[in-house]
């Protein structure tokens, strides 16, 4: 469903590339987590699939294909009819992708009629039902709501209902879990991994959480300075990791009862 | 330093409160560690600013060497201050962009005229070293340094003034996995060679307890349970502490079954019910646990737990 073959991405004409020669590739209904740390190019890879770099960066090499067509040679009018309905993001903070003015319902229903002609009542309805299947109990009263009456976890439920309306093919996920406390990080994981179940989505999972991407991915690559250090299925990466730096990596993530420094 | 039934309201708006903490009793000990983890919102900074002196409870004491600083005014706050001291999460956040790494070392020594202006910048290559960096940062400013190397510094600021207490308010928690063991490894170090009580808030129980010598688990601003840090992996008995322990993602993890999670959300703090404050969301809540809140009772040596269940089987036992 989508492959990236070759990828470089650079800020700037002659800077050095962000995300150096990164080739992936993901089946429908694949779930594939990139783990790095901050700085490793996660962020400016999966912005290169959806089109939305920031200023001044641009895919210097490579190719992207999203079911089978380049995404690199489409326009803006096609990148628009793609963007939120057959692929769509999930960001760390959902709140801060939100207008803190505004309510969650007209937010909602305008975005959902930007993609698709439908009536205001409508999308409210269709608004309430996605909230609804998320996991938030009274969508109506969420709809209503402004976003800073709502708990961190509640907002990302919020934009996964958002993300999901449309029942993209793709769901690319940055960092949906780094915000949130353990207990709540672990409800947002099986709602994501029910999507699967359900709709089939693929998901591009970025987090530095390794105990996340293990227990989600069916495969992983670490990325470090913008390269795929180390690329396979979960068994293998958690297993035999051949880089020097996964092992490094697996063996700083903090057990119950594991190593004790005192 | 002893805190004795600390509780902390604030007033909100229509005449109602907001506990942040109730009646918290903690203790810090030299040369050991006090970590406490609860869900963000439950009260842990707001506990450790009233530590710090930066907030006073609304009742309790907090003593420190035997004296209630709760009491302390003027001159003899500032003073008193040297004696605290605490690490941010950000770094970034809590210094000043416009200050060369020597100057945010050395502030606090020359605010409380420990050194000569002039001897600036030997003392902050003197602490550079302390915390494993080259000297010649001291000329650095703080933008062009990266984020765990940003919180060394703040860490050789923090413990310039020598203090006997070190307050840490996540201070890893914004680090990638393998610098905060570093960080970790730097703070566990140091604490041991200058025999410094370590007060270490995080969210993250796995890494708490990998350092801590007593846990203590905070929810809704009541302590819930606390107990050594090297049982808390096996000896853990808070419904709470259990469901969040449950829920970390670990790599020896069975990947098939589900993770345990906590269903519903955290009740506002504003106007609390009576009764124990994780009720609503307990898989074993009582009748009693909607009237009465659970005291903190002793369990075994170093181990309370605040929970109905306990003390209901006791009683059956005997």
């Amino acid at each position: 469903m989508l492959q990236i073959q070759n990828v470089s991405i650079a800020y700037g004409k002659n800077g050095s590339p962000a995300v150096d020669k990164v080739s992936l590739e993901m089946k429908q209904g694949e779930i594939v987590g990139i783990v790095g740390e901050s700085g490793s190019g996660k962020t400016t890879l999966i912005r290169g699939v959806l089109g939305c770099l920031p200023r001044g960066a641009t895919v210097s090499q490579g190719e992207i294909f999203f079911g089978g067509k380049s995404l690199l040679a489409y326009s803006k009018e096609e990148w628009r009819r793609l963007r939120g309905t057959e692929i769509s993001i999930i960001f760390q903070d959902s709140g801060a992708m939100i207008n803190p003015i505004r309510r969650i319902g007209s937010q909602y229903v305008e975005y959902m009629r930007t993609h698709v002609p439908m009536s205001p009542g409508d999308a409210w309805d269709k608004g309430v039902e996605m909230l609804e299947r998320m996991g938030l109990p009274r969508g109506d009263r969420i709809m209503r709501s402004y976003p800073f009456q709502l708990s961190g976890g509640m907002r990302q439920r919020v934009g996964i209902a958002m993300a999901m309306t449309f029942q993209p093919k793709l769901l690319l996920a940055d960092e949906p879990t780094s915000a949130l406390d353990v207990s709540t990080q672990a409800q947002i994981v099986r709602q994501m991994l029910e999507l699967r179940e359900k709709y089939r989505t693929g998901i591009l999972l970025v987090t530095h959480n390794l105990g996340v991407a293990a227990y989600m991915a069916d495969k992983i690559l670490v990325m470090k300075e913008g390269r795929v250090v180390d690329a396979g299925s979960r068994e293998e990466i958690l297993k035999n990791p051949s880089h020097e730096y996964t092992r490094n990596l697996l063996a700083s993530v903090p057990t119950m009862g594991g190593e004790r420094f005192v | 330093m002893e805190a004795k039934h600390v509780t902390k309201n604030y007033p909100v708006s229509g005449n109602r409160t907001l506990t942040a903490n109730q009646d918290v009793s903690l203790n810090m000990y030299r040369g050991r560690t006090l970590g406490l983890v609860g869900e963000s919102g439950c009260g842990k900074s707001t506990f450790m600013r009233m530590v710090v002196s930066l907030e006073t409870p609304t009742t309790g004491e907090i003593l420190y060497h035997g004296k209630d600083i709760t009491l302390f005014r003027g001159e003899e706050l500032r003073l008193h201050r040297q004696n605290i001291q605490m690490v941010f999460q950000d770094p970034a956040a809590a210094f000043n962009p416009k200050m060369r790494v020597m100057d945010i070392i050395c502030e606090p020594l020359l605010n409380f005229k420990r050194i000569k202006r002039r001897e600036k910048e030997a003392v902050a290559r003197k602490y550079l070293e302390m915390v494993e960096l080259p000297g010649e940062f001291a000329r650095r400013y703080p933008h062009r340094m990266s984020g765990g190397q940003r919180q060394r510094i703040g860490i050789a600021r923090a413990l310039a003034l020598e203090p006997e207490i070190l307050i840490c308010d996540e201070a890893t928690s914004a680090l990638d996995v393998s610098v905060q063991k570093n960080i970790i490894a730097l703070l566990v170090r140091l604490q041991q060679e200058k025999q410094i009580a370590m007060g270490f808030i995080c969210h993250d129980v796995a890494l708490v307890q990998s350092l801590a010598h007593e846990l203590a688990v905070m929810y809704l601003g009541c302590i819930v349970e606390v107990l050594p840090g090297e049982k808390a992996a096996t000896e853990a008995m808070h419904p709470y502490t259990r469901a969040m322990m449950s829920s970390i993602f670990h790599l020896q993890m069975d990947f098939e079954k589900p993770v345990g999670t906590l269903e519903g959300e955290v009740p506002s703090p504003v106007d609390a019910p009576p009764g124990c404050p994780f009720q609503n969301r307990c898989g074993q809540c009582l009748e009693i646990c909607k009237r009465e809140r659970p005291p903190l009772r002793v369990v075994a040596p170093g181990h309370q737990v605040a929970c109905h269940l306990f003390t209901q089987q006791r009683r059956e036992e005997k």
